[in-house]
């Protein structure tokens, strides 16, 4: 149990997909221009990753390590498109706003690698752990960067003013620059939050 | 040679599988989708004819003269029993792709307003044009789609003639101007072979209609 946790918290800090793995970046980066959307792109790719990394890790024997990445791609993509047409259905706002980035996480790193490197040779429930931790890791940067960038560069938080009305919204947090910006400090936030970490380890042990 | 047909094999079993499920989620979804895009089309309709009630498919009978312009939807806009106008959902290629707008013509002949149902253009300039709070005339306020409204369809829809384009997205203007024309000149020619009754007949009908609202209040 212990281990499953430990699993579970490496996607969070030590080894987040975005910030320290550094992969799939750039629909985080597309979509972050407001929190509605973050939260709607981490809760998609996590459900994504779960149901992939389960059905690969259950079939892992039965998958032939030559053929591997198209049936990698076939799952992923399934799943991707259940979530495509689920949103579609029933949340259409959210799936008119993110428009190209559901059917595109067919083709994010951060499934493909951690399927590859993780799902494809672990048994089901740390692969379980692994998707929940990376895909809550993936989330709160997102969450985190869009809630950045929709303050500052709309005075919104999803959708709600929050800003003062005489408040001039900084336009440059929602372009493009201002996203690279606030994806930077988050590097350094979450590399001080690391070694913050390592350092407490340290000094219980 | 074995080896590649066993491969092959087990990828055509893991497609199957996935193929099964995806149907299983379409056939699920499906409806659903469909009525959203039905909410989101009544709602558009209802801004571009605000008294519009009945909305009667005239699809089969709309044709488009551009091959490049697909009529999605046609129908004919009635209030209670009296006609208004013809709306016209249409898709074209745009700078992003795919562009689909939908136009409502009126029984005169002129257009009753236009709405940007879908739209892939850069964000910042071509993505203005179903931005509302983007203006090509800054002192009137009003927007792209906008400016259409009230133009008759013997007017010539060329951008920077008498449409005014947004800034720095020719090609995005240039396209909606055209899709916007085809529509409405479709329209106009539906009218023309139809029986609908044209405006000061249409006036006597609303009339009548709004008379007998007020005795079925009653």
């Amino acid at each position: 149990m212990k281990n499953l946790w430990k699993i579970f918290k490496q996607g969070i800090i030590y080894e987040n997909p975005l910030l320290m793995l550094m992969i799939g970046l750039c629909s985080a980066l597309a979509v972050t221009s407001n929190v509605s959307n973050g939260i709607g792109m981490g809760l998609a790719m996590t459900f994504v990753l779960l149901f992939s990394e389960i059905f690969i890790s259950l079939f892992r024997k039965a998958i032939p390590s030559s053929a591997r990445m198209p049936i990698f791609i076939i799952i992923i993509a399934a799943f991707t498109t259940m979530v495509d047409l689920v949103m579609k259905a029933y949340f259409p706002a959210l799936s008119k706003s993110m428009g190209v980035f559901i059917p595109l996480i067919v083709v994010n790193c951060i499934i493909m690698g951690r399927v590859e490197a993780f799902a494809s040779k672990q048994k089901v429930l740390p692969a379980i752990f692994d998707s929940l931790g990376m895909g809550l890791g993936y989330t709160w940067v997102l969450i985190g960067i869009a809630a950045f960038r929709e303050i500052l560069g709309n005075g919104t938080i999803a959708g709600m003013q929050v800003m003062p009305q005489s408040y001039q919204p900084i336009l440059f947090f929602i372009l493009p620059p201002g996203g690279f910006l606030v994806f930077g400090l988050f590097i350094s936030l979450n590399i001080w939050l690391k070694k913050r970490m390592q350092n407490s380890a340290k000094e219980r042990a | 040679m074995k080896n590649i047909v066993k491969l092959g094999l087990i990828l055509a079993i893991f497609a199957v599988g996935a193929c099964a499920s995806l149907a299983v989620v379409y056939s699920i979804t499906k409806p659903q989708i469909e009525a959203q895009d039905q909410i989101a089309l009544t709602a558009s309709l209802k801004e571009v004819f605000p008294d519009g009630e009945i909305f009667e498919d005239i699809s089969s009978s709309v044709v488009s003269s551009d091959s490049e312009i697909i009529f999605q939807n046609a129908m004919l806009v009635k209030s209670a029993e009296v006609p208004l106008g013809v709306a016209i959902k249409a898709s074209g290629a745009s700078y992003g792709g795919k562009a689909t707008l939908l136009v409502g013509v009126r029984l005169n002949r002129s257009i009753a307003g236009v709405r940007v149902l879908e739209l892939n253009d850069t964000a910042g300039l071509g993505a203005n044009a179903k931005n509302e709070g983007y203006f090509v005339k800054k002192a009137e306020k009003v927007t792209f789609p906008g400016q259409f409204a009230g133009k008759f369809i013997t007017d010539a829809f060329e951008v920077k003639k008498d449409v005014i384009a947004i800034t720095a997205s020719t090609i995005t203007s240039k396209s909606l101007t055209r899709i916007i024309k085809s529509a409405a000149e479709s329209a106009a020619l539906w009218l023309e072979n139809s029986t609908v009754t044209d405006g000061s007949e249409a006036d006597q009908g609303a009339q009548q209609s709004s008379v007998t609202e007020t005795t079925g209040g009653k």
